[in-house]
């Protein structure tokens, strides 16, 4: 595996910094070849950068390329949204050799080139194709069986699809399968491909935000769903931030959202405060609890069996 | 402005088809938001009117659409086009000119949280690209100065 450096980005790194924390123990429990580099700025994020500066789009996302270029290190993130971004720049800049002469003789006035030689891959992709679920099931000890988890993609962690080429766009099968890796039912939803609407907090539309989070909870409460699992902090932010306001204001939600790492973090065997899922705003308490009373409900059925009669 | 920006026959197409709206999430949730209307008076050249609009904002930027759609072009791309000139004119949503100001100043949309960082014994940050950043956006901004006085100096002739 080549070596990689984690993109964490700024909302991460500014508002959610126990989501770092439960990156770096997979990464390490998995003995995955992370490097930290120096000199990455924002990736930057489209909706409020692209919108006003194109060209500072580029040049900032082709900069931070360039640096793992220089490294000979690829790109891993878990955030969907920094993924996106890069690729996308480093797909228009490929398929465009002028616009990469202008950018890159830009680049140059700082001592940098952008080759665009570094794979970018999202987290969760990444977990799937070069960690792979036979490492992923050896590497566990413990598993979801029982548990019914329901796999929120977030738009940029597949789309769009001529920049990322990492699942299908508009049927992904990889985090569903991971999902079942960890011994979970992967719940499918209506809403599975929906945004979470996150952008529209972005452009000052809270109550169109709440709105489009509130559809995707209600279905996976019917569902009967314990959990939601997301990738990205923007989703993040809009399902256990928003849930928890609108909990505030009386509605009856209360579904846990866990972070992928923190789920992979568990069936390594980490606790849910090492992992920092203390630290959400709506509480993982429900899926611990139902998952701690089957797991003892498992050790159970395997102790009876070893002592029953007849055993040999 | 809008012509320079956006493939107008491909987004005849568009006006005809409209298979983004059976998926889009804001069409489905946010009453009003359409993108056939909008299409429509850009092709009647009165996109104008939508730079005023909270609806140009309303437009995620999920790609969804760009998926679904068989010219792979997209509702999205004439969103942008409309964002990009309401914000050129100054017309922005207060959240978006705060993120812009904080980027072009400290290259990024938020500072490593320190204080919760140690509590959970995370190491420091690595350094920032900040310094590089601002040098980069100071010679952007220089070679759109030295292109606009060239037009403006063609212009005169």
């Amino acid at each position: 595996m080549k070596d990689f450096a984690v993109f964490w980005g700024c909302t991460i790194q500014a508002r959610f910094p126990f989501l770092e924390k439960s990156s770096r123990i997979v990464f390490d429990d998995f003995s995955l070849p992370y490097k930290e580099i120096d000199g990455f700025t924002c990736c930057p994020e489209k909706s409020l950068i692209d919108n006003v500066d194109h060209e500072m789009f580029v040049v900032t996302a082709a900069r931070n390329v360039a640096l793992a270029d220089e490294n000979k290190v690829d790109i891993v993130s878990p955030c969907t949204g920094c993924v996106s971004n890069l690729a996308t720049v480093k797909g228009e800049l490929e398929s465009n050799p002028k616009e990469k002469d202008t950018v890159n003789s830009l680049l140059g006035e700082v001592g940098r080139e952008f080759e665009g030689s570094a794979k970018l891959s999202h987290l969760v992709p990444f977990f799937h194709d070069s960690v792979g679920s036979h490492k992923i099931k050896q590497t566990i000890k413990k598993n979801f069986n029982g548990m019914k988890i329901s796999a929120h993609y977030g738009c940029h962690m597949i789309r769009p699809s001529h920049a990322l080429r990492n699942d299908d766009p508009i049927d992904p099968v990889k985090y569903d399968n991971l999902i079942r890796t960890l011994g979970a039912e992967s719940v499918e939803t209506d809403t599975k491909l929906m945004c979470c609407g996150q952008g529209l907090d972005r452009v000052d539309q809270h109550d169109n935000a709440l709105h489009m989070a509130r559809m995707k909870l209600k279905e996976l409460i019917k569902a009967g769903a314990d959990a939601l699992t997301v990738c990205c902090p923007s989703c993040f932010l809009q399902f256990d931030n928003n849930q928890f306001l609108m909990m505030r204001e009386g509605e009856k939600l209360g579904l846990p959202v866990i972070y992928f790492t923190e789920l992979l973090g568990l069936a390594l065997g980490h606790t849910p405060e090492e992992l920092g899922l203390d630290l959400h705003r709506v509480s993982a308490e429900p899926f611990l609890k139902k998952w701690a009373s089957l797991t003892a409900d498992n050790q159970e059925e395997i102790n009876s069996g070893l002592n029953a009669t007849g055993t040999l | 402005m809008i012509k320079s920006d956006l493939d107008l026959k491909l987004l005849e197409k568009c006006a005809g088809c409209g298979a983004c709206f059976s998926i889009c999430p804001s069409c489905i949730t946010i009453p009003g938001y359409d993108p056939r209307e909008v299409i429509k008076d850009i092709l009647a050249g009165e996109f104008e009117k939508w730079l005023e609009s909270k609806h140009i904002w309303q437009c995620l930027e999920c790609h969804y659409c760009l998926e679904m759609c068989y010219q792979h072009y997209g509702f999205e791309n004439a969103m942008t086009a409309l964002r990009t000139i309401a914000t050129k004119r100054g017309k922005f949503p207060p959240q978006v000119k705060r993120g812009w100001d904080m980027f072009a100043k400290s290259s990024r949309l938020g500072d490593p949280a320190m204080p919760a960082r140690k509590k959970l014994g995370l190491p420091e940050p690595k350094k920032s690209g900040k310094d590089e950043f601002l040098k980069l956006h100071e010679l952007v901004l220089k070679a759109r100065e030295a292109e606009n006085e060239k037009k403006t100096g063609t212009d005169d002739e």
